[in-house]
């Protein structure tokens, strides 16, 4: 029977460094594609309504704001959203797909009403030529619409 | 003067307040230590390296509401808290710090103090038991039979493995044991199974892992402290933070031959020493899992007392021959 | 004298509610009443109530720590309905994410078997090399939990050469550090004195009481649905199954030890022989009318999913069989004649995840104490007149 088997692990232990992380002073980079919370591209949406479709938790809501302009707002509820990506899937838009996921996780705030993303845009023509090379920079959560 | 001397004795140092702060002091220290060796970084926030870590727990209990069960016995359950830090402070007094001279015989420093350490620092058994009790509750029920379960395993070993260098040094008297062994430093040697028995015994003794059946948390719940919160529960961590230190000052002043050199290398020696021994306990404590309390009387009378019964033989040898 | 201690609902042993009521008399355990329910969540109604696509992500929220093995199993069984098949490639990452699943639940269960025996250093080793795991899980798919890799007719997202790299040299060090683990839950002899003898379970009883998983393949019985009834993968990935004959909870880590060290080779093997080729399939919005049962091979055992479907693109009715429940049973055998201080260990060597197994409801008045077993047409009646009456779904504004 052998007494103390763990020792000579334990001992080595004591002269490393430890594993654990100083969050919130030190934070680990997320990797590439990493799901975080989704937003939108307005000039790209085409307002095909496939994202709101396939919602498995009902967080993006469409809706006309103006039928002659063909103006849209969609309201993304992030207290819902259960960030699968799901939507990014169903966006049909291509090269660059309307829906996109960025890399915030820390989301936290007081009131669930706070945690929503609103868009009020003109519905792009499918098909256009001009498109944009580069997608502009994710929104900050500060600003919660955009034209 | 003397009342006014004596006072400060008892309230400051090596009274109370000195107690309070060194407990605390100890208590990081061991925590620090298993979560390193765990290669994790234990408390790191409160105060510099997370000193203060303890002390913030204390003063958060302190603040807590106390709920008393409806069917318990109000004034045991309230007076135990209270009787159980004023044992184990009293047994602080008796270890040998300065101010203690081994010539003159006083209140601190008697003949056969040994004895009564070994006395006061059983009586937390007992109320920890009589915790379990008075909160009706069935875990704490469960835990105070552990409790005096594991006391009938780990009393004989301990008694026998600390009392044998009092034997060797001819004395029951802990100042007088101390400089026996400050004067002839080898004869610590023969005393090391004793050291590993009673190191092993005081673990059982502050119930902490692997005898740390008693208020094992994933069985039931909280064992004997199960019911109590606010300010019962910060007293009785405190005690079991002092009865760490009384206990691996015990060791330390036996095996390790005291802490000579008046105030200030005094102090510094009981520092030393008091940290090695804790150092090992909690090297014990990260290293083996729990065991049932039928394992552990099991292992403490084929194992630990028939090493405890060597080890007073050894003792004896060594007094027929030497000395 | 007997007494009737009560394990839960809340207890620090448990992960998750569920009542365990245990007569004692002293210390020793004479017999042992299991009550469920405490955890019930509706899903298999909710699942009714949504498009094939949706229910993905629903049953992949049944469990946290087995998420993918409910959405593989529903995802095989669907795309048996819509008689589709993914393409190889596809297969191969699925269930490459499927071993890797079972690599961090062991590891999570291993450390979880140290907490419970007191042994916290071996809980905070095996918890970190976990998290070497579930930073390989989240470069391949996103999220460290609830992978959401599946989609119907393949997986969504491709590995590249880095990401193979990356994941052959966290093995690699993972494959150390179980042997190193081995060595450790074999000899430390207080660990061992715990585990040995505690929870016996003879392989009678365990045929009899239809024990699944590493509960059963620790009382020699050699059953695993990877090998016994091989889909898309398994009848090409050279493995073995791992069994132990000691019946007891050192065989179940034994047992889960071994398969930590399969999965390795599973996972290395699939690695280096991925075949190129897309990765999905194009899957149809509806289903035609049909029913299947679909199983899988989970951390815990045997997961049964049945899907019948009636020709529109929300299932009909989804049932779902964790591998948890099958063991109840065998549990309360296991119960019965150990300690009290066992009970943790043994409950948990079947690895429970209750939250999985929560799909029946006995209805207990709770005045009376009286028990009432109410027919499942009579049930569905209550509910279907619950949710005639519920607010329109376009307006429905979500509570306060």
């Amino acid at each position: 029977m052998k007494v103390a088997v763990f020792l000579p692990e334990l001992l080595r232990h004591l002269f490393k460094k430890p594993n654990t992380v100083d969050y919130p002073f030190k934070k680990l980079e997320v990797p590439k594609d990493f799901r975080g919370t989704p937003f939108l591209h307005p000039d790209i949406c085409i307002a095909c309504r496939a994202c709101e479709r396939d919602c498995p938790a009902e967080a993006i809501e469409i809706t006309s704001v103006n039928e002659a302009e063909k103006k849209f707002k969609m309201v993304i509820h992030n207290d819902r959203c259960i960030h699968c990506a799901q939507c990014v899937d169903s966006c049909p838009t291509n090269p660059v797909k309307a829906m996109e996921m960025d890399h915030l996780f820390e989301t936290a705030g007081f009131d669930r009403h706070d945690l929503k993303m609103e868009w009020i845009f003109t519905r792009a023509i499918p098909k256009r030529e001009a498109k944009p090379a580069v997608p502009p920079p994710p929104p900050s959560k500060t600003e919660p619409a955009q034209s | 003067m003397a009342v006014l001397k004596t006072i400060l004795y008892l309230l400051v140092y090596p009274g109370l307040l000195f107690l309070f702060v060194y407990a605390t002091f100890c208590e990081w220290f061991d925590r620090k230590v298993y979560a390193r060796l765990q290669n994790r970084m234990g408390p790191t926030h409160t105060g510099r390296w997370g000193i203060l870590q303890p002390i913030a727990d204390f003063v958060k209990l302190l603040a807590k509401e106390d709920v008393v069960p409806e069917r318990a016995d109000k004034t045991l359950f309230t007076l135990l808290p209270i009787i159980g830090l004023a044992i184990v402070a009293t047994a602080g007094l008796l270890l040998p710090l300065w101010p203690y001279s081994e010539d003159a015989v006083r209140m601190i420093s008697f003949s056969g103090d040994i004895i009564v350490l070994l006395y006061l620092l059983s009586l937390p058994t007992l109320i920890f038991f009589l915790a379990g009790w008075s909160s009706t509750n069935l875990f704490s029920t469960i835990g105070g039979t552990r409790v005096l379960t594991m006391l009938f395993g780990y009393e004989v070993p301990l008694f026998m493995a600390v009392l044998s260098p009092a034997i060797l040094a001819n004395s029951w008297r802990l100042a007088e044991i101390a400089h026996f062994y400050q004067k002839k430093p080898l004869l610590i040697l023969p005393n090391l199974l004793g050291f590993v028995i009673a190191m092993i015994c005081v673990q059982a003794k502050l119930e902490r892992t692997p005898f740390d059946i008693p208020h094992a948390e994933t069985e039931i719940v909280g064992g004997t402290f199960t019911e109590y919160s606010g300010k019962k529960l910060a007293f009785f961590r405190l005690m079991i933070d002092i009865e760490l230190v009384v206990s691996s000052g015990l060791v330390a002043a036996v095996f390790l031959a005291g802490f000579p050199g008046g105030p200030g290398i005094g102090l510094l020696n009981f520092v030393v020493k008091t940290l090695f021994v804790i150092f090992f306990l909690s090297l014990i404590r990260a290293l083996t899992s729990r065991i049932r309390v039928d394992q552990v009387v099991t292992f403490a009378w084929k194992t630990l007392a028939p090493l405890a019964v060597l080890q007073l033989l050894i003792v004896i040898l060594i007094k027929g021959l030497l000395l | 004298m007997k007494f009737t201690i009560p394990i839960g609902p809340q207890h620090p042993a448990l992960k998750e509610p569920i009542s365990l009521r245990m007569t004692v008399e002293g210390e020793v355990i004479k017999d042992a009443d299991i009550r469920l329910g405490y955890n019930h969540r509706g899903l298999e109604k909710l699942a009714e109530e949504k498009t094939w696509i949706q229910n993905i992500y629903l049953t992949e929220r049944i469990c946290g720590i087995c998420s993918h093995s409910h959405s593989t199993c529903y995802v095989q069984g669907v795309e048996k309905l819509m008689e589709i098949a993914p393409p190889k490639r596809g297969n191969y990452i699925r269930y490459l994410v499927s071993e890797l699943e079972r690599v961090h639940s062991h590891l999570l269960w291993l450390g979880v078997a140290g907490h419970e025996a007191g042994f916290d250093s071996f809980f905070m080793y095996t918890w970190r090399d976990r998290e070497v795991v579930m930073d390989l899980l989240e470069m391949i798919s996103g999220n460290r939990v609830h992978y959401a890799m599946n989609t119907l007719g393949g997986v969504r997202r491709d590995l590249d050469e880095l990401q193979i790299k990356k994941i052959l040299d966290g093995l690699a060090v993972l494959r150390t550090r179980t042997e190193f683990y081995f060595k450790i839950g074999a000899s430390e002899p207080t660990f061992v004195g715990r585990l040995a003898g505690v929870g016996y379970l003879s392989r009678e009883k365990a045929l009899a009481l239809c024990a699944v998983g590493p509960t059963a393949r620790a009382s020699s019985i050699s059953a695993d649905v990877r090998k016994d009834d091989p889909h898309a993968v398994y009848d090409e990935v050279p493995f073995d199954v791992c069994t132990a004959d000691t019946c007891d909870v050192l065989g179940r880590t034994v047992v889960r030890i071994k398969e930590l060290l399969e999965s390795y080779k599973i996972c290395e093997f699939l690695l280096k022989n991925l075949p190129t080729g897309d990765i999905a399939v194009k899957a149809p919005r509806r289903a035609k009318p049909n029913e299947v049962v679909s199983r899988y091979e989970a951390p815990r055992g045997e997961n049964m999913h049945y899907i019948k479907s009636n020709g529109s693109d929300k299932p009909e009715r989804l049932k779902v069989r964790a591998p948890t429940l099958a063991n109840y049973p065998a549990t309360v055998e296991m119960l019965k004649s150990g300690f009290i201080a066992d009970i943790p260990l043994i409950f948990a060597a079947i690895d429970p995840c209750i939250c999985c197994a929560e799909r029946t409801v006995e209805l207990v008045n709770g005045r009376t104490g009286e028990e009432k077993i109410v027919r499942f047409s009579e049930l569905r009646k209550l509910a279907d007149e619950r949710f005639k009456n519920r607010p329109v779904k376009r307006n429905a504004v979500w509570p306060f």
